[in-house]
């Protein structure tokens, strides 16, 4: 039980994460029905120039290292949006798909040339403790990813729901051009959700390279893949039913880890995705229709 | 007659098929017009047109005499005061009744404006009233039609597009809409139609014109296109 316990909240924190990267991709597939390839490397932009500020300002503290993750995922996040998106958005789902993996296949490429292509340190910031709560021994890193991780989903959720913003981004994900003759600036909104989840991305990418104490170059590809099938699974109509099923599968594969093998953990999201689609082509929670 | 909207020799094509060809219409500010037309005749092309939702391949819209429609985006079409009633109603079927009317008033200056056209449009429809919480999409056709109508109201518009607001309702429920549409057109906004149920249309609207492939083959008063034979056989079902 002990155990169980303990691989549960193991699969919290890791599943956070992954729900942050996958509610990024799923905002630019709702709202823009753009497939963006790039976003996962774009977290690994954030997770390095975190780590740039990191190492270079040792004194700035957590804050502040967030906040370089967050600017630089964000200005690729911005960039990316006005030259590749923004031209190619509203013809086929091709374009910005290929669009895109070519910016992810720059980026991979660029920083491997940059850092190199191996795994570099990333400082830890946070002191090594470990808490116990009842028979659960988190780290207080895991306890911050986690604490982070909610806290951008939480308030995407509130901005989605809660603001006028948000009402007219999920006017826009389900009826684009009757948005825009009641008076959205679809392009405006468009572009704003893309920085949203870059900014996102990169907050959670300096939580990560903190979690494991190392960053690499190619560290997005696999987070990319997980939080593109979380979608795939969750259906795209509603936002938290992504985040849900981002956290169940790292759930899912905290204890495949803990009871079978950790060279299955990856093939856990497969096997879910698999199974899922079967019965459930349009996703656990529906899709809009396109 | 000063237009409020003045359309000339429209023509637009989906690829190399062309769907309307050298229209040309106007309507004043607190007239109702209506364009009568069969399916695929190029009736919510020209709607989508006005709202800056296709880009005709050639042709004029202005607004006020002056405004160039073309040159604008529909969110910018919308701010000088054209609304829009979609065919098949087009709510936000995932979010509730009052989302819809809030995001009929998108991008407003004013709120306490919007709020009380909010309130407005509640107590002329009750039932909204009742449902405003409700998921759009599990409303009736007709409770359906009756949010996509006071969504559209919830700007104020000078000039609302409706487009087909007949199709598909329960014949007690279009009674109530074109009654509607006389009071709508009471309080001073103008109504442009397109409609496939010409008797209805005819009796509530000043001018009409008919629409058949893509061109406008007859206009006028709406009493005198309704008394023409020609469009009682295609339209009113054979001689009167």
């Amino acid at each position: 039980m002990d155990l169980f316990l303990q691989q549960v909240a193991n699969g919290l924190v890791i599943g956070s994460t992954y729900a942050v990267v996958a509610i990024g991709f799923a905002l630019a597939f709702t709202v823009l029905r753009v497939i963006n390839f790039a976003h996962p490397d774009i977290f690994m932009v954030g997770m390095f120039t975190g780590l740039v500020a990191a190492t270079q300002y040792p004194v700035v503290g957590v804050g502040l290292v967030m906040l370089a993750g967050m600017l630089g995922a964000g200005a690729v996040g911005f960039v990316l949006e006005r030259t590749v998106i923004a031209p190619l958005r509203g013809r086929d789902v091709l374009m910005t798909l290929i669009g895109t993996l070519g910016v992810a296949i720059m980026l991979q490429n660029g920083m491997a040339l940059i850092a190199g292509p191996d795994p570099v340190a990333f400082p830890s910031l946070l002191p090594r403790r470990s808490i116990d709560i009842g028979p659960v021994a988190l780290t207080l890193r895991q306890i911050a990813n986690f604490a982070i991780c909610l806290l951008l989903l939480a308030l995407v959720s509130f901005y989605v729901r809660g603001t006028s913003y948000g009402r007219a981004t999920r006017a826009i994900a389900e009826r684009p051009d009757v948005a825009a003759a009641f008076g959205v600036n679809v392009g405006r909104i468009c572009q704003f959700t893309i920085l949203l989840a870059s900014l996102m991305a990169g907050a959670a990418a300096v939580s990560v390279g903190m979690l494991y104490g190392s960053a690499s170059a190619f560290v997005g590809l696999l987070y990319g893949l997980k939080a593109f099938i979380c979608m795939l699974v969750a259906g795209n109509r509603y936002f938290e039913g992504v985040m849900v099923v981002a956290i169940a599968i790292g759930i899912i594969e905290a204890l495949v880890t803990g009871y079978l093998s950790s060279s299955l953990r990856d093939a856990v999201a497969f096997f879910v995705m698999i199974g899922v689609l079967y019965y459930r082509p349009n996703g656990l929670f529906g899709s809009y229709s396109s | 007659m000063s237009a409020l909207l003045e359309v000339e020799d429209l023509a637009v094509s989906y690829g190399a098929v062309p769907a309307v060809e050298g229209v040309s219409l106007a309507i004043a500010a607190g007239e109702i017009r209506v364009i009568l037309g069969a399916n695929g005749a190029g009736k919510t092309t020209i709607i989508k047109s006005l709202l800056g939702l296709l880009r005709p391949r050639r042709g004029a819209i202005r607004f006020e005499g002056k405004t160039d429609l073309l040159r604008l985006k529909p969110h910018e079409i919308h701010r000088l005061g054209v609304a829009w009633v979609p065919e098949g109603r087009q709510l936000w079927n995932t979010l509730t009744v009052m989302d819809n009317l809030r995001l009929g008033g998108f991008g407003q200056k004013d709120d306490t404006r919007v709020e009380r056209q909010i309130r407005l449009m509640l107590e002329r429809f009750p039932r909204l009233g009742e449902r405003q919480d409700q998921i759009a999409g599990s409303l009736s056709g007709g409770e359906q039609q009756m949010v996509a109508i006071a969504r559209a109201l919830i700007s104020q518009p000078r000039l609302l597009l409706m487009d087909e607001p007949s199709l598909g309702l329960a014949p007690l429920v279009v009674r109530d809409v074109f009654q509607l549409v006389r009071e709508i057109n009471a309080a001073g906004i103008a109504v442009l139609m397109v409609e496939q149920n010409a008797r209805q249309a005819l009796k509530v609207a000043d001018w009409a014109y008919l629409l058949a492939t893509g061109r406008i083959v007859e206009s006028g008063p709406a009493a005198e296109i309704a008394g023409k034979e020609s469009v009682q056989v295609v339209f009113l079902g054979g001689h009167a």
